[in-house]
């Protein structure tokens, strides 16, 4: 159990030729789930790594549980980390490698075998004590990786991609295990994924990170309903935001918004804050599932109406993505599938004002 | 089709059944000759011991008591055992620094040994010579130093094929356990190098222990001579003065230790060599 502060941290390698984390402040509290999402190369992994001490800190202060880490080699910062690729010792059985930290560390053989069957109950993982991990699918070899990390009691966990590596089946069966053992451990966890569905189910509060930068450090909901920027935006949620530009224009006393042959109310809350952008372009973010179809109960549906033609229609189950066109962009809507929608149909789209998001077009920050 | 297959397989196989005749004949001479006696060796070489002819351990007895033969077995013994795990333990620690450790030194260190494989001994042997007497490096120990050289080229050419296969996030895990860089090499790189340490072993074991030339050059012939040198002398002078029968039984006695090495670790000499060509 512990906190973890990052103040001003720097890192660079080749000599500072390359900077992959610009400066990083971050606070994590002490039994919190935080995941650290963003794309390949954004500076998730080595901020995992610095805490880990696998990677130092070429400058700034990085404080476990208060206590200036800096300088600490990783087998005394007291924490415990899950690899991608599993890190199994091959030529070890299960219970060597889930026992193998304890024995460095010359705890009582007595000691080590309970702390070893303890994590080997939870994790299901009894009956291949004895087994080598080439002898264990990727779902157990995962497990006996997290059990190696449990024994140690650790006060931080650190879980690189853990589940990369395994089948979609097996991902979201791991996903939940990997939730329910941060209740029962009630330690904190820092988890690195580059897949938003894992961090939007997993997390406490997730940090997304883009070139080295936070991007934005907040709830998943917060995330979802307020993203503070166009990458944020377009990170979170699947399909991706669709974004279009549009024009803040004046109509008569109020503000709208224009876009395409189309208008749309600008909600209450905004009025203010676009009030300096009228005769200004920004660009407006709508979410797939937030477009509504004219199957939708008319109370529920939105202002603006698009008539489009659907270009591809993809049917998912209970919910359709139909792909359409607009001034050459091609934009998605995810609508509930209460009537069939083929490729070439004609569609009515409802606009809902209060879903829409809007962004400034230089900064791209949210208005 | 068929007939054409079965044709090409009788050429192979007659093929290679006369290889086989012809590395095994040497052999299974020597161990023909090892149980006759004096006479018929030279009478019938190729002729099967019979009741006449056999002489049952006679002739093992006097190569072990007519010789200093046992002294050259354990000098022989000595000088390949701690050669080859000096050369085992010490290039697979180079090995993991060249491919953990990337700069330009360890770029150069690494072809060093590469091109050591192909410089071959007869161009180093001179003054390899000279430099081993003037170092006192001819006596069994110095030795081993020397062979050290000679075995370091291959030795850490097919370590760092195989380490570049072991994922470097192992050795991370390692070093979050606790585990200092001695101890990450001793309790887990190590291990995991098994097949390849003991393909290494065999091919350095196999070539010191029928070393001629070397130990010829450096330790002579005079009391700390090894094996081969140790036969060389006992077959020299006139045909005829020499005890043949001796002579075979110590022949037998000097390739049955390798060839029992050779067996006890032959599966892994394909394992070690095919190691690293495909992440397992």
């Amino acid at each position: 159990m512990a906190t973890i502060k990052f103040k001003d941290v720097t890192k660079s390698f080749d000599n500072g030729k390359v900077t992959v984390i610009p400066r990083l402040s971050l606070d994590i509290k002490d039994k919190e789930f935080v995941v650290l999402v963003g794309p390949s190369g954004c500076g998730k992994s080595t901020t995992l790594r610095m805490i880990a001490g696998l990677e130092g800190v070429s400058s700034g202060e990085l404080y476990i549980d208060e206590k200036k880490v800096n300088d600490v080699p990783p087998k005394d910062r007291d924490i415990a980390m899950v690899f991608q690729s599993y890190a199994l010792y091959p030529h070890m059985t299960v219970y060597k490698n889930m026992a193998f930290a304890l024995k460095l560390k010359k705890i009582p053989k007595e000691e080590i075998d309970k702390k070893v069957m303890w994590a080997a109950k939870i994790l299901d993982i009894e009956p291949y004590l004895d087994r080598k991990p080439k002898a264990l699918s990727g779902g157990q070899r995962q497990r006996v990786a997290l059990g190696r990390a449990m024994v140690r009691n650790p006060k931080v966990f650190l879980l690189d991609e853990p589940l990369s590596n395994l089948d979609a089946k097996l991902r979201t069966e791991m996903r939940s295990q990997i939730t329910m053992l941060h209740k029962k451990l009630q330690t904190t966890f820092v988890y690195v994924t580059h897949d938003q569905t894992e961090a939007m189910t997993m997390a406490d509060r997730i940090v997304v990170m883009d070139k080295g930068v936070i991007q934005q450090y907040d709830t998943p909901q917060k995330l979802y309903n307020e993203p503070a920027n166009m990458f944020v935006a377009g990170f979170i949620g699947s399909p991706q935001m669709n974004f279009i530009d549009s024009t803040v224009i004046r109509s008569g006393k109020d503000i709208k918004i224009s876009f395409s042959e189309y208008e749309l109310d600008v909600p209450k809350s905004k009025k203010q804050a676009l009030e300096s952008y009228i005769g200004k372009d920004i660009i407006i973010g709508i979410r797939p599932e937030h477009i509504l179809s004219d199957s939708t109960p008319d109370k529920e549906k939105g202002s603006c109406i698009l008539n489009v033609t659907a270009d591809l229609a993809e049917m998912t189950g209970n919910e359709t993505n139909v792909y359409f066109d607009l001034n050459g962009q091609k934009y998605i809507a995810r609508i509930k599938t209460e009537r069939k929608i083929s490729s070439g149909d004609s569609v009515k789209l409802y606009i809902d004002e209060n879903t829409v998001h809007f962004f400034d077009k230089d900064s791209t920050a949210a208005i | 089709m068929k007939a054409k297959n079965l044709a090409r397989n009788i050429v192979i196989y007659a093929l290679l059944l006369t290889a086989a005749v012809i590395f095994l004949a040497p052999i299974a001479i020597i161990l023909i000759n090892s149980v006759k006696g004096n006479f018929y060796i030279s009478d019938a070489p190729f002729s099967l011991p019979d009741k006449d002819t056999f002489v049952g351990i006679q002739n093992f007895i006097k190569g072990f008591t007519q010789s200093d033969f046992m002294k050259s077995f354990a000098t022989s013994a000595f000088i390949t055992t701690a050669s080859v795990l000096g050369i085992v333990i010490m290039t697979s620690m180079t090995a993991w620094y060249i491919v953990r450790v990337k700069n330009r030194f360890t770029k150069v260190l690494y072809y060093l040994f590469v091109f050591s494989m192909i410089v071959p001994f007869q161009m180093v042997m001179y003054t390899m010579t000279y430099y081993a007497f003037e170092l006192h490096l001819n006596n069994p120990v110095g030795i081993i130093f020397i062979y050290l050289g000679f075995g370091s080229g291959l030795s850490v050419f097919m370590f760092t094929g195989f380490i570049k296969s072991i994922p470097a996030e192992i050795e991370e895990a390692a070093v979050i356990d606790g585990c200092s860089p001695i101890k990450t090499f001793f309790l887990v790189i190590f291990p995991i190098l098994k097949p390849t340490a003991i393909t290494v072993a065999i091919l350095n074991a196999m070539w010191i222990w029928n070393d001629y030339l070397l130990p010829y050059l450096v330790l002579g012939s005079g009391e700390n001579k090894t094996l081969p040198v140790a036969v060389q002398m006992a077959l020299t002078g006139g045909y005829g003065n020499k005890d043949m029968g001796a002579l075979m039984a110590m022949l037998v006695l000097t390739i049955l230790p390798i060839i029992i090495f050779y067996l006890f670790c032959q599966k892994y000499i394909i394992k070690g060599v095919v190691a690293g060509a495909v992440k397992g």
